[in-house]
């Protein structure tokens, strides 16, 4: 009977942590509105495996804020748009990746594999920094 | 004679009066701009650019001439929805002012003197009228269109163009100096 209770207690805590982690979980992932220009876009979703970091870049006033920024191989970046207009995060010296265009509102993430100077290549004075530690 | 200076110094009397009385319509020439009249300038003021980059669009094969002119036919376009829009929701009407017949005054004159343009003289001509004119848009809004503005939604969107104009400004003068050497 004890063993029974405990089983049952299990088995409804297991499901209680399921119906948390999927109700916590999937509505963040869903109010990002990530478009996915690339393969690269897919996995740079905020899935990455625990243990590696995530960094926010707000690009706000016509700037990336902060416009330098330092991680670790492997960690995500996530820009969000807060201007009134659209914009694209570029990497600058051999146009490696884009976000495409970014619409007010509107997120992109990207798994950082190697330092890279990036820009908006639509308001091209607009620059940001990404160095791997 | 005491009669003649009675009338000289009533006339002088009079005089200052006027002149007095003058002044506050003087001063009338800073009045403030009401919303409405602020949201007619800013509709304005944009259209204006969006005009000239149609025209550069049309007119120019210089690849960096025409990066600048799509970029600011789009930003221009997202100021005008977003202040028509917030228009619509506050009930205001956009209001005919000194200001816009202004804007609009100088827009004719530019639109004939960049229409006589061609090939390389055209270019320049182009980004030279956008350095400058994003520079008096700029001074307008920083100076006259926040300030003026009462409604707190409508000064918000004044404040984040401020930043794009002065960006706009910033990339212009990048491409002025492709002409300049």
């Amino acid at each position: 009977m004890n063993k029974d209770l405990k089983r049952g207690g299990m088995i409804l805590g297991s499901i209680l942590l399921l119906f948390f982690t999927y109700s916590c979980g999937t509505p963040e992932q869903r109010a990002i509105n990530v478009p996915e220009p690339d393969s690269t876009a897919a996995n740079a979703r905020p899935t990455h495996p625990a243990g590696t970091g995530l960094h926010f870049v707000e690009i706000k006033d016509m700037k990336f804020q902060p416009e330098s920024l330092s991680v670790k191989k492997g960690d995500t970046v996530m820009w969000t748009n807060h201007d009134i207009v659209t914009h694209d995060i570029t990497e600058e010296k051999s146009k490696a990746w884009t976000s495409g265009p970014l619409a007010p509102g509107q997120s992109w993430s990207l798994v950082v594999t190697e330092s890279a100077d990036y820009y908006c290549s639509i308001h091209l004075v607009m620059k940001g920094k990404l160095t791997v530690q | 004679m005491k009669i003649k200076q009675s009338i000289a110094m009533l006339s002088t009397f009079a005089i200052v009066c006027g002149a007095l009385l003058c002044m506050p319509a003087i001063g009338q020439t800073n009045t403030k701009l009401t919303d409405p009249e602020i949201a007619s300038v800013a509709v304005t003021a944009n259209q204006i650019d969006i005009e000239y980059a149609q025209i550069a669009k049309k007119k120019s094969t210089n690849a960096d001439v025409l990066k600048f002119a799509e970029t600011m036919a789009k930003d221009h376009q997202s100021v005008i929805d977003q202040a028509v829009a917030l228009a619509k929701k506050l009930g205001v009407t956009p209001k005919n002012n000194a200001t816009t017949k202004s804007f609009l005054a100088g827009a004719v004159k530019t639109r004939a003197m960049l229409n006589s343009k061609k090939g390389n003289a055209f270019n320049k001509a182009y980004i030279d009228n956008e350095v400058a004119y994003h520079k008096a848009a700029i001074n307008e809004v920083e100076n006259v269109l926040i300030p003026d503005a009462t409604n707190s939604e409508l000064k918000s969107l004044l404040q984040s163009a401020l930043p794009l104009f002065k960006t706009h400004l910033a990339h212009a003068e990048m491409v002025q100096k492709e002409f300049n050497k």
